[in-house]
C-alpha cells in the first residue's frame, strides 16, 4: 500500500526533471550529412579519477559495453549508411563495443535499441558486426561522441572516453550524382557570353562563361575568375537544369548550392544556345548566350 | 556505468512515465527536420479555391509579394498538389503548398515557400503539367 502511494505521488507531484544531478548526465549529437540525420544518444559518465578504467579499472578485455551508461547508447540513422564499409539500414539501434587488449574492438549495433547497460545482447543475425580500431588518445574525462570531421558524402564519428579514442568512418547515400558522361556532356560544352542581371532585369556586368568536361565532371569557369566560384561542378539536378559544386583547395567538392543557384540551359532546335542562371526565389540573376 | 540497477531502473521507468504524462503530444506540429525526396506530394483537393490565399489588403506590409499571392491564387488546384520543402513548422491545418499562402502561411517570410511558389506559377504558364512542376520542385528544392 505505501509502495503504491509513493507510486502515485511519484507520478504527480511535479517532478523538476531538469534538476536531477546525475552520475552520467544524458547528452547527444545530431549531424544532418547530404540529407541523411545521425543521431546519438547517450549517458555520459565521468572517470571521477578512474584514469585507468580500461586497463586496471571495472572494464575486462572481452567484455560487451555501451559506450555510455545506464541505458545503452542508441545509434538512429534516418536512411541507409556505411559505417566502416559495413551497410546500415535505416533504424535505431542501440550500440557496443567488444574490448579487445589489441585494440581490434568490434562495434555491434542491435536493432533493439532500448536495453539496459548491464544486459548486454547476445551475438545473434540481426545485429551488424565489425571491427572498428582503438586508438590511444589524450585523457578524455567526460565520455564523449563527437563528428569531428564531415565531408559532402560522409564523416567521421568519434568515441572518446579515458586514454581511447574509436573513429568510425560514416558514408552516407548521396542525393546527387556529380559525373556526367561524355555524351551527356556533349551538349553543354562550349563558351558563352555572360550577363549578370541588377534586381530589375537590367545588364549589369559581363564575363566569359567556359563549359568543359574534366574527370567525368562537367565543369565551368568565369572569366575573369570568380574567386570564390574558381572552377566549379555543374551538377545536374534534372534535365538540362544544373546546380553549382564548389571545390576545396584539394580538390574535393564541399557544398553544392541548391536551390540557391540553378543554371537553366535552354535550347533551340535541339542545341544548346542561351543559359538562364535563377536564384531560389526564381529570379533570373544571370543569362548567357553562346558565342559562335 | 555499474550503478545501483534497481534504483536506476526504477527512476528510469518513473522518469519516463512522468515525462509521457507532462509531455504534450507531438503531432501536426512537427514536420522532419530533414527534407525527404521520398516525401510524395499531396493530392489537390476537389473543389479547392484560392479564396483563402492572402489578399493585397493583408499583405499591405509586403507589398512586393502581392503579385505571386495573386498568381498562386489563380492555380490552387496546381499549388495544391505540391509538398512545401521548407521544413518549417507548419500549422495543424496545413496540408500543402498552397497552405503556406494562406493565413500565417510561411510564404509571407520564407523565401523557399516563394520560391515554390513562383516555380509553380513560371512552369504552370509554360504549359508544364501538376507531375512535371512536381518534378521540377522536387529537383530544385528537395
Amino acid at each position: 500500500m505505501i509502495r503504491t502511494a509513493m507510486l502515485l505521488a511519484l507520478f504527480f507531484l511535479p517532478l523538476p526533471l531538469s534538476a536531477q544531478v546525475r552520475a552520467s548526465e544524458v547528452g547527444g549529437v545530431t549531424q544532418m550529412i547530404d540529407g541523411t540525420k545521425l543521431s546519438i544518444e547517450y549517458s555520459r559518465p565521468r572517470l571521477r579519477g578512474r584514469d585507468t578504467l580500461f586497463s586496471k579499472g571495472d572494464m575486462r578485455w572481452g567484455d560487451t559495453w555501451t559506450p555510455g551508461a545506464n541505458w545503452a547508447t542508441t545509434l538512429e540513422v534516418s536512411k541507409a549508411v556505411k559505417l566502416n564499409g559495413h551497410p546500415l539500414p535505416k533504424g535505431k539501434y542501440s550500440v557496443w563495443m567488444v574490448l579487445r587488449r589489441n585494440a581490434d574492438w568490434t562495434i555491434v549495433l542491435d536493432p533493439k535499441a532500448r536495453m539496459y547497460h548491464m544486459n548486454p545482447p547476445d551475438s545473434n543475425a540481426s545485429q551488424i558486426r565489425f571491427a572498428a580500431r582503438a586508438e590511444p588518445a589524450p585523457l578524455t574525462d567526460v565520455l564523449s561522441w563527437s563528428m569531428p570531421a564531415i565531408r559532402m558524402n560522409g564523416g567521421t564519428l568519434v568515441f572518446e572516453w579515458e586514454h581511447w579514442r574509436v573513429p568510425i568512418d560514416v558514408e552516407v547515400e548521396p542525393s546527387l550524382v556529380t559525373t556526367l558522361s561524355a555524351a551527356d556532356a556533349a551538349p553543354y560544352l562550349g563558351r558563352y557570353t555572360w550577363t549578370e542581371l541588377d534586381r530589375d532585369g537590367k545588364p549589369k556586368e559581363t564575363s566569359l562563361f567556359t563549359v568543359t568536361h574534366e574527370d567525368g565532371t562537367l565543369k565551368a569557369q568565369y572569366t575573369p575568375d570568380d574567386p570564390y566560384f574558381r572552377k566549379f561542378a555543374l551538377v545536374r539536378i534534372a534535365p538540362d537544369w544544373f546546380a553549382p559544386g564548389v571545390y576545396d583547395k584539394k580538390g574535393v567538392l564541399y557544398e553544392v548550392l541548391k536551390p540557391e543557384m540553378t543554371f537553366e540551359f535552354a535550347r533551340e532546335s535541339g542545341k544548346v544556345t542561351r543559359i538562364v542562371l535563377r536564384d531560389e526565389d526564381d529570379h533570373v540573376t544571370s543569362t548567357a548566350v553562346r558565342k559562335p | 556505468m555499474s550503478d545501483i540497477l534497481n534504483r536506476r531502473h526504477f527512476l528510469a521507468v518513473c522518469s519516463t512515465a512522468c515525462a509521457a504524462l507532462l509531455v504534450p503530444t507531438r503531432g501536426a506540429w512537427a514536420r522532419p527536420i530533414a527534407a525527404s525526396p521520398a516525401l510524395p506530394h499531396p493530392t489537390p483537393r476537389p473543389g479547392i479555391t484560392g479564396a483563402k490565399v492572402l489578399t493585397a489588403e493583408q499583405l499591405a506590409d509586403k507589398p512586393k509579394l502581392v503579385a505571386l499571392f495573386n498568381s498562386v491564387r489563380q492555380i490552387p488546384e496546381v499549388v495544391d498538389g505540391i509538398r512545401c520543402n521548407c521544413n518549417c513548422t507548419n500549422p495543424p491545418d496545413f496540408y500543402s503548398l498552397l497552405s503556406c499562402y494562406e493565413g500565417q502561411g510561411m510564404a509571407r517570410d520564407c523565401v523557399i515557400c516563394q520560391g515554390q511558389g513562383r516555380l509553380a506559377v513560371r512552369l504552370h504558364a509554360e504549359g508544364k503539367t501538376l507531375d512535371q512542376i512536381r518534378v521540377a520542385i522536387d529537383a530544385k528544392f528537395s
